[in-house]
């Protein structure tokens, strides 16, 4: 039985007041040629204990994370949420509350994404941020076109834009498709062999609309050589650079090596991984760009007293109002877990970003140092800085090494064959600030016994 | 007391606590791109975030606090269980890359999904991938595009929307390099047949529509429609935001659209969260499958040596769209926790979810008749009433009223109304849209409210159009901040608390 409907079984009374009799009376204004006359070929509805039990029995055939030793990344970040979160995040003012369209019955939402702006203000050093985005990816190719309508009048390649081929695929193809219809040139920056990008290469990018490269790359290397990177390009081609968040509590924000816009995934603050989603994208940049940006933003205000108070504002940019013109026509975000991520951040304190980035970052060496010692593994960039994430060459196949490990109950990582076929032979192993010793050490026993069957 | 979050700054290294790092032979980070400064981020405890979160979500309202008759977004309860769902590790544990074998319970439910809303819809294929509406929107009209150019027909590069429409369609369309030609409403609110035709041509790639209208009718001539734009050549897409309308009782197929986004977020109850996250799966017919993005849930009957994960005798696996596969909208398989909550409702309702229908345009006829209906002794303390959005016998599970009869004798504007019914206890309805409605009220109370609620809603409007039109154009008065100055935020775009620093 249907449980959600107060009026079910009082519809003859309200009907009567309508002068209707049946409940096919109220749809008589759909066409006899379009009406649907048999019901839906679906189940019974089912009570909430039914569900709950469904949920637990399908959910409950996964294989979660914590479960095991687990070395996939590849973007997302087996996190470690404060319980704090998700109880206060889901508050039932906050998680059913719409957009807030109305100012003064929102002032907590408002007030919190005032503050998530300033923190994701602060955390990759540009003076502007909005409240999200869908994810890393959307964020990424939304700052591509955002940087080509702002750009394109002066730049002397007027719809080209750099991206560097260390770009993960998956995210690559967001952007290709927000791209495609526009009439945006995508055209790719190489690397050296050490995996840094060939910054004198990079110069061909000088007025073009934009560049996008990622600290780290899509082989976890952090490149120091990407400070150069603004001389390179030029002072009018837009530099967008997509970032580990938690990385920033060690590696100097782009914002003060010359960045205009900065995007990131904001996962690893405030929501486990989520089989990939809701999460939320990061998006920040100069003043430069406000006006043309994507996204909802929120100004501080007064009220007709004149006490402080927070609204959405610059919506003259947005679908609603401007239609076919808006910078965008992203409408829902991700704020509720964006609000997460606020929560994350502020238990977090400055000293405690510092220290998750030193959890992650010594978790990756320790991780370099156990497994690049096993005979018959290699380092694909022994020389390079990792933060999160490194690609070792293995001894076969990576989807081999991957199923073997997985049948010793590790997940070893990502095949990077999958990526590029030309690494098939590599894996991507990523940390996170809960990897342990023993989780390494089952890493590396399990890579060990692979490799002693295969050789 | 506390006025931001930023205020709070107790001694470094006093809040809440972390393991200490393991131990590792250090790699260090080189000195040019070592961070100086850390962020300027409060220093508070759990205890002081706690209250501060809860303050704020006080000063918040949700459905869960009252009314919520926002027009066009389906504001409508969001059961519990499914929020306790979500947090099961099986869920928020897993990874997008993890394979098959180790998430095929995740995959029966994007099945099922997938499955479901394609017998709702009358489509033949649907991806789950777009994380909203208006990403779906982009997602299927990138579809149809590349749908237009598989077939070497690439002169189509116009988008017809009706002037109803929701904003998302034409901007989606213009992501998508769409030129957006907009024709008007017939005078009835309805789409204008004679300014279709004139409108349609060689070079129309879609057209993108709502049924039933922003305006809460269902467009009677739509098969017309579709057929009318498919002699042209052209795609018909439906914008699922009023799904809520018609489950059951009609479907987008059989009115001939090509294309459809779905809103979990509205329709099937993925909460709002104060702007998202949403969920925007599309589907298609046949001819435009091989272009959804990729992949997509599927399944096979078991083989010998299949595992059978979840016991209903399948093995579930993602499948790759093939070539000529746009490629990705977001870099997983889109927002998962929003299909599972979605999925989690739907098995509430099952075969019986054209009730939902049923009750929320039984609950938007109601009240509208409610409230365009007072009694004499009401009525003749109302200074005035506003008219209909649109004249009709019925309308579905939303309706627009015009304010512009009470602007014009009292100077009250939708706008005033809106800020008063806050006083009141209730979220104010949909403003100022569809633009076509001058001082447009857009009301949508759902299926998950009361005959009661309805009651009160209406004496309560009743109550504000017969009120001392000074006390409503200075509303709202009870509410945690008095009307915002929202022309002062555009201007002075303080857009980040200052900071501690910049105080010193």
């Amino acid at each position: 039985m249907v449980d959600q409907i107060p009026n079910l079984g009082r519809e003859i009374e309200m009907l009567s007041e309508l002068g209707l009799s049946s409940m096919d009376d109220l749809f008589r204004n759909i066409p006899v040629e379009v009406r649907r006359d048999t019901p839906l070929p679906l189940p019974p509805p089912q009570s909430e204990e039914q569900i709950l039990e469904d949920a637990k029995r399908l959910l409950g055939t996964n294989v979660d994370l914590d479960s095991r030793p687990s070395f996939i990344s590849a973007g997302l970040a087996r996190n470690f949420v404060p319980t704090m979160v998700p109880m206060l995040a889901t508050r039932g003012e906050f998680l059913t509350s719409y957009t807030p369209y109305q100012p003064e019955v929102s002032q907590g939402m408002l007030q919190a994404m005032w503050e998530f702006q300033t923190m994701v203000s602060e955390l990759v050093g540009l003076p502007i941020s909005n409240v999200s985005m869908y994810d890393a990816s959307t964020s990424a190719a939304e700052a591509i076109t955002c940087a080509v309508r702002v750009k394109s009048k002066k730049a002397s390649q007027p719809n080209s834009v750099y991206v560097s081929e260390l770009v993960p695929p998956h995210r690559f193809s967001v952007i290709h498709n927000y791209t495609q219809g526009v009439g945006i040139d995508l055209h790719t920056l190489p690397h050296n062999d050490d995996g840094t990008l060939d910054i004198t290469a990079a110069s061909i990018a000088d007025g073009s609309c934009a560049v996008y490269v990622e600290q780290p790359n899509a082989l976890g290397i952090l490149d120091d050589g990407l400070i150069s990177l603004r001389e390179a390009i030029g002072d009018s081609t837009a530099l967008i650079v997509g970032v580990d968040a938690v990385s920033l509590g060690m590696v100097e924000p782009p914002g003060s090596w010359g960045a205009d816009i900065v995007v990131g995934e904001g996962q690893p603050f405030g929501i486990g991984p989520t089989a990939g989603g809701p999460i939320y994208g990061l998006f920040a940049c100069t003043k430069e760009f406000l006006r043309l940006m994507p996204g909802r933003i929120v100004g501080q205000s007064v009220d007709s007293e004149g006490q402080t108070a927070y609204t959405l504002t610059l919506s003259t940019r947005e679908q609603h109002i401007r239609r076919h013109r808006a910078t965008s026509n992203i409408c829902s975000n991700e704020t509720l877990i964006a609000l997460m991520g606020a929560m994350h951040m502020a238990l977090l304190g400055p000293e405690g970003l510092e220290k998750m980035a030193h959890r992650v970052h010594s978790a990756t060496c320790a991780t370099i140092d156990s497994v690049s010692s096993i005979p018959g593994v290699e380092m694909v960039n022994p020389n390079a800085h990792f933060f999160r994430e490194f690609a070792v060459r293995v001894p076969g196949p990576a989807y081999e090494a991957l199923e073997s490990m997985d049948s010793q109950g590790v997940l070893g990582g990502l095949d990077l064959g999958i990526w590029w076929e030309d690494m098939s032979d590599c894996l991507l192993i990523g940390c996170d600030e809960r990897t342990s010793e023993s989780d390494i050490l089952a890493l590396r026993n399990a890579l060990q016994l692979w490799i002693k069957e295969v050789t | 007391m506390m006025d931001t979050i930023f205020d709070f700054n107790g001694a470094p290294n006093s809040g809440w606590s972390q393991p200490t790092a393991i131990k590792s032979k250090p790699r260090p980070i080189p000195e040019s791109i070592r961070r100086k400064n850390l962020p300027d981020w409060p220093r508070a405890s759990e205890p002081e975030l706690v209250r501060h979160y809860t303050k704020l979500s006080q000063k918040t309202f949700g459905i869960d606090t009252g009314f919520y008759p926002l027009g066009s977004c389906t504001m409508k309860h969001n059961p519990r269980v499914n929020e306790r769902i979500v947090q099961m590790p099986g869920i928020d544990r897993i990874h997008p890359l993890q394979k098959d074998s180790q998430v095929q319970g995740l995959l029966s439910i994007y099945y099922e999904m997938q499955e479901m809303l394609a017998i709702c819809s009358g489509m033949d294929a649907v991806t789950l991938q777009p994380v909203a509406g208006a990403q779906g929107e982009f997602t299927a009209i990138r579809c149809i595009q590349e749908y237009h150019r598989s077939r070497g027909d690439v002169k189509r590069d116009k988008v017809i929307v009706p002037d109803s429409a929701h904003g998302t369609n034409p901007a989606s369309a213009s992501m998508c390099g769409y030129q957006i030609i907009e024709i008007p409403s017939a005078e009835d609110g309805r789409l204008d047949i004679e300014a279709l035709k004139a409108a349609v041509g060689p070079d129309t790639a879609a057209m993108m529509i709502t049924n039933p209208s922003t305006l809460g009718l269902f467009e009677t001539n739509i098969a017309e429609a579709s057929r009318i734009v498919h002699e042209s050549g052209g795609q018909m897409y439906y914008d699922g935001a009023n799904f809520n309308a018609i489950i059951g009782k009609t479907d987008p197929g059989r009115m001939g659209f090509d294309a459809v986004h779905y809103n979990l977020h509205k329709t099937f109850s993925q909460p709002h969260g104060g702007g998202g996250p949403g969920s925007g799966p599309i589907g298609v017919k046949d001819h435009l499958s091989e272009f959804l993005p990729t992949p997509v849930a599927s399944r096979r009957e078991l083989q010998e040596k299949d595992p059978d994960g979840v016991g209903d005798g399948f093995w579930y696996y993602w499948q790759e769209v093939g070539e000529n596969s746009i490629g990705k909208v977001q870099q997983w398989n889109g927002n998962a926790g929003a299909v599972v909550r979605a999925w989690a409702f739907y098995r509430r309702y099952g075969r019986e979810l054209e009730r939902m229908s049923e009750f929320a345009v039984l609950n938007s006829n109601y009240l509208r008749n409610r409230i365009m209906n007072p009694d004499p002794e009401t009525s003749s303390n109302i200074n005035c009433m506003p008219s209909e959005g649109a004249e009709a016998d019925l309308v579905m599970h939303e309706f627009t009223l015009s304010m512009s009869p009470v602007k014009d004798l009292n100077g009250v504007t939708g706008k005033d109304l809106a800020k008063r019914l806050l006083d009141y206890g209730y979220m104010s309805p949909t403003l100022y849209f569809p633009q076509i409605v001058p001082e447009c009220l857009m009301i949508e109370p759902t299926e998950t409210e009361s005959k009661e609620v309805l009651d009160r809603f209406a004496s309560d409007f009743h109550s504000v159009l017969s009120e001392d039109p000074e006390i409503v154009t200075s509303a709202p008065h009870t509410t945690p901040v008095k009307r915002v100055d929202e022309v002062w935020a555009a201007r002075k775009l303080i857009l980040r608390h200052p900071g501690k620093k910049s105080e010193d």
